[in-house]
């Protein structure tokens, strides 16, 4: 048995596993199916100050392995959470991730100031592309990735602050930066490549947002070379994704530089992804003579040096 | 809810791009009439194919599905043998009352198969109308089971089965006839559920309609397949469906 347990930011972590945010609801409907008590950790549902009601339908299309979603950030909102969900989904024994996001700098400080110390870290979504509203305008230029970092942190005094960036960038090594001297705790990506599926019968895109976020397995390549550039160019901790379907993706990532992962699309191909992850996790350390996997962060060698 | 793998037992066509795949499950399993399977077909394909559970006897379950994109085009091509994840039973389900003796089925299209689930579990204790409308002849199925209900209406558009009409205008003039049913049950394109609401709310007949929309976990977890509801609010068709009064639904 190989020593899965990771700390991030202070925070430990059973395993470095967590559910990505936006595919796992609050993780009531995934524990119907397994205990999610076994997952590192669980990024929310994307949340906002008010309920939103998202985006029209459809909301999501498939491409040869990846799919489209534009669901627009749909939730109950922070006080919902608080209230409803948050109590529940501590007393699994899983890391609790707040995912948020707003429109706009005051929004990122007042949910950031609502959730303090309540939750275990919070995930600054600065890079949902399917509202305008979502974030994504502070996502892009790596000044305003800095000044709304500065804005969240400034409202955290307990909670260690992730910022989950996009790929959609000139830069990310420029954009991981940004967070970090914007006092990021931790920086997380991939977020989903903007992209488009066409219903060539009726000549219009099939996601009724036009454009939607690209995740899944074919984009693991883009997400495990951006993780590694992210990796290198600060010194604050990782949190790779984008693609994850099995233990050995997972571990790509943690090669390229990542402290731990999230999964995402492979929810919903697999309902079990993540415990077969988790276990395979365990059985690849175990043969390959890992003791620690937290070991393996960042052991990768270029080639040609 | 379990993610069962499924063994096909058979897969063959049943009317015009229509087919039925039966899969033999590890073990029994309850279902409730209504209630539908996720399917991954596998290769690049990273979503599950969402489709009503037509039939359930012990551990054999079976699908009617059409052929509409390439997920569907795999599925076909599966023989006897293969093994698939299905993952079952999702979704509320029709339930229908004690004191609603009398029940309408009204369907069209792939919005027949759930219908026929109903059937099975209610015919025997209820009285059923049935009345199902086909695009035409070739598009016909689902008869022998249809049959057994009380009264069995089958229509289609162009009227080379049954008289020419759609399934809400046959199940109306039963109605003005005094055929009044306790409860309708339906299935089938938006416009026929819109016009069924539509007809209900004048007779002021309790509805509950079956919605279909592209889905991603299926359980209710990611809300991609939201409907909208005349409180104002948005409904998970996956979880909170996908069976909705439709009193409650805008169409």
């Amino acid at each position: 048995m190989a020593n899965l347990s990771i700390n991030l930011c202070g925070v430990q972590f059973k395993n470095p596993v967590i559910a990505a945010s936006g595919t796992y609801g609050f993780g009531r409907e995934f524990n119907e199916l397994y205990d999610i008590g076994q997952i590192g950790g669980v990024s929310t549902k994307g949340l906002t100050l008010e309920p939103r009601l998202g985006n029209p339908v459809p909301r999501i299309a498939e491409s040869r392995g990846v799919i489209l979603n534009a669901v627009g950030l749909q939730n109950p909102g922070v006080d919902y959470f608080l209230e409803n969900d948050l109590d529940w989904l501590k007393a699994t024994g899983t890391v609790v991730i707040a995912n948020v996001a707003g429109k706009t700098l005051d929004d990122y400080s007042g949910i950031c100031a609502k959730l303090d110390g309540r939750v275990d870290m919070i995930e600054l979504n600065i890079s949902c592309p399917n509202v305008k509203s979502g974030g994504m305008a502070f996502g892009i230029k790596p000044e305003t990735v800095e000044e709304v970092t500065m804005y969240a942190k400034k409202a955290l005094k307990h909670t260690p602050l992730i910022v989950k960036l996009s790929p959609n960038v000139e830069s990310i090594a420029t954009n991981a930066r940004a967070a970090e001297n914007g006092g990021a705790d931790c920086v997380s990506l991939i977020n989903t490549l903007t992209g488009m599926a066409i219903d060539i019968e009726r000549r219009r895109p099939i996601i009724a947002n036009n454009t939607g976020g690209v995740s899944g397995a074919g984009v693991k390549p883009v997400a495990v070379r951006m993780t590694y550039e992210a990796a290198q160019a600060v010194k604050i901790p990782v949190i790779g994704m984008g693609g994850i379907t099995c233990a050995e993706d997972a571990i790509e990532f943690l090669m390229a530089g990542a402290t731990a992962v999230q999964v995402g699309t492979a929810n919903f191909t697999d309902p079990y992804a993540m415990p077969k992850i988790i276990k395979g996790l365990n059985e690849w350390c175990d043969r390959h003579g890992v003791a620690n996997v937290a070991d393996l962060t960042g052991t990768l060698q270029l080639n040609g040096k | 809810m379990k993610d069962y793998i499924g063994t096909i037992v058979k897969n063959e066509k049943i009317a015009e791009n229509i087919y039925a795949v039966t899969f033999a499950l590890e073990e029994d399993v309850k279902v409730r009439c209504g209630q539908f399977g996720n399917i991954a077909v596998g290769g690049t394909h990273l979503l599950r194919r969402p489709i009503a559970i037509c039939k359930m006897e012990g551990r054999e379950v079976t699908f009617c599905y059409q052929i509409k994109g390439e997920g569907t085009q795999i599925l076909k091509t599966m023989g006897a043998g293969t093994r698939l994840n299905v993952l079952l039973p999702l979704g509320n389900g029709f339930y229908v009352e004690e004191n609603e003796q009398k029940i309408a089925l009204v369907g069209g299209g792939v919005g027949v198969f759930p219908l026929i689930s109903v059937l099975r579990e209610y015919g025997a204790t209820k009285e059923i109308a049935a009345y199902i409308g086909y695009r035409n002849k070739g598009a016909v199925c689902g008869v022998e089971e249809f049959g057994k209900a009380k009264r069995f209406v089958a229509v289609t558009d162009d009227g080379s089965y049954g008289e020419q009409m759609n399934a809400v205008q046959a199940f109306v003039r039963d109605v003005e006839n005094g055929n009044r049913p306790d409860v309708v049950l339906a299935c089938g394109p938006t416009p026929m559920l819109r016009a069924l609401k539509a007809a209900v709310e004048e007779e002021n007949i309790p509805c509950y309609v079956s919605l279909e929309e592209r889905m991603g976990c299926g359980i209710g977890a990611c809300v991609v397949c939201v409907c909208d509801l005349t409180n104002g609010k948005r409904a998970r068709v996956c979880k909170d469906g996908p069976v909705f009064n439709a009193k409650d639904v805008v169409l």
